[in-house]
């Protein structure tokens, strides 16, 4: 679907690089969880998180983070909504949605939206890291619970 | 002496949370994690945690049989119930399923905490909103109503409501004996049992059933556009 080459990455970290991360979902108990995995890794600070897609575009714009890990359904403002208005800002972060959502159909409106990255949250503690680290290249990764991840250099 | 900690949730990422919420907590220990019901029954078997925390919607073996499957094993467990609904039914079938703890998901953070500490003194704790509810339900209807007082209500034994949640799920009913460990033919007595027992004639029937009767549960929600309301789940 995106035509670019695919590439698969070894679960070996052999660069330290710093990452500034945002963490959006409404429900405390994912924050928690996502923050705790995040912050496991050298260089990686969760410096901010939200509860809805409103306060996602203040914290974006006061904390300048490099990555928004991004819920799709949320009160006040949906993900895809706060996606397209983050991505439409000079020098905005890039987006990973972390979402329920195990359906091509989302995913597909997501990478329009303008993320960059698409993870079913079910298999998140996999997928999350090797994910965050492409996004922060500006690199694409997506994957659905039964498909191969695809990355794009 | 820690407090010993059994945590089951399909759900890693939520896993992870609570660990780190509970573990915030001096003195606390998560003893063992579990991924689906039955991991859950054989972890509280060998384990013998003093507070077992089950998410309702496991696949296998949703909370509500582990509850009841861990009771039967040892009536001293302390199980709390993790959900994402707070259904009027939901509340009365985990009580009668014997939880002594009913914490919502989305109050977890706030919640589970207080409810551990709760059962940990034998005390019963439920979310705040649950309460209400509770109360709302006994001021309408003068009292609780138990299973036995529900009019008309067929019963399923708890191995007929184990093979209703395998075979709602998808599974044949010769996966389902392969982690029952019976013989297909025993399953599919089972299943004919149900079907009878239940007035229902197709798969899909069963299916309808299991989500109506918090058998199965369906997370994903369903909206795709727009809307930031989780819709029903339905099923085509």
């Amino acid at each position: 679907m995106l035509g670019l080459p695919s590439v698969f990455r070894g679960k070996s970290w052999k660069w330290v690089m710093a990452i500034r991360i945002l963490v959006v979902d409404d429900h405390p108990v994912v924050r928690q969880g996502l923050k705790t995995l995040l912050e496991g890794q050298s260089g990686w600070e969760v410096v901010g998180e939200a509860s809805d897609g409103l306060e996602a575009l203040d914290k974006a714009d006061s904390l300048q983070p490099d990555v928004v890990v991004l819920d799709v359904t949320m009160p006040k403002m949906h993900g895809l909504e706060a996606c397209r208005l983050l991505r439409q800002k000079a020098a905005g972060p890039e987006i990973l949605f972390v979402t329920q959502h195990d359906s091509p159909h989302m995913m597909r409106e997501a990478l329009q939206a303008g993320a960059r990255g698409y993870v079913v949250k079910s298999n998140a503690a996999r997928d999350l890291l090797e994910a965050v680290e492409a996004v922060s290249q500006h690199r694409v990764f997506v994957a659905l619970s039964e498909r191969d991840r695809i990355t794009s250099a | 002496m820690k407090l010993r900690i059994l945590l089951a949730d399909d759900h890693e990422i939520v896993r992870r949370g609570l660990c780190a919420l509970l573990q915030k907590h001096e003195g606390w220990e998560v003893c063992g994690e579990a991924s689906d019901g039955r991991e859950a029954l054989e972890l509280a078997k060998r384990l013998e945690p003093d507070v077992i925390i089950l998410d309702i919607g496991m696949p296998n073996l949703n909370g509500l049989s582990t509850t009841r499957q861990m009771l039967q094993h040892d009536p001293n467990f302390k199980i709390i119930i993790l959900t994402i609904t707070d259904s009027d039914q939901v509340i009365r079938e985990a009580l009668d399923a014997g939880a002594r703890g009913f914490v919502l998901k989305s109050d977890a953070a706030r919640d589970l905490v207080s409810a551990v500490e709760a059962l940990q003194s034998k005390r019963m704790f439920f979310t705040p909103r649950v309460n209400d509810l509770v109360l709302a339900g006994f001021l309408e209807k003068g009292y609780p109503i138990s299973r036995s007082e529900r009019p008309n209500l067929p019963t399923l034994t708890a191995r007929e409501r184990e093979v209703t949640q395998l075979l709602a799920e998808g599974k044949s009913s010769k996966e389902a004996a392969c982690l029952l460990n019976l013989s297909t033919k025993t399953v599919e007595t089972h299943r004919s049992n149900i079907m009878r027992k239940l007035s229902l004639h197709s798969i899909r029937d069963l299916v309808v059933y299991a989500i109506k009767n918090n058998i199965i549960q369906i997370d994903m929600p369903l909206e795709i556009k727009g809307s930031p309301q989780r819709s029903n789940p339905q099923v085509a």
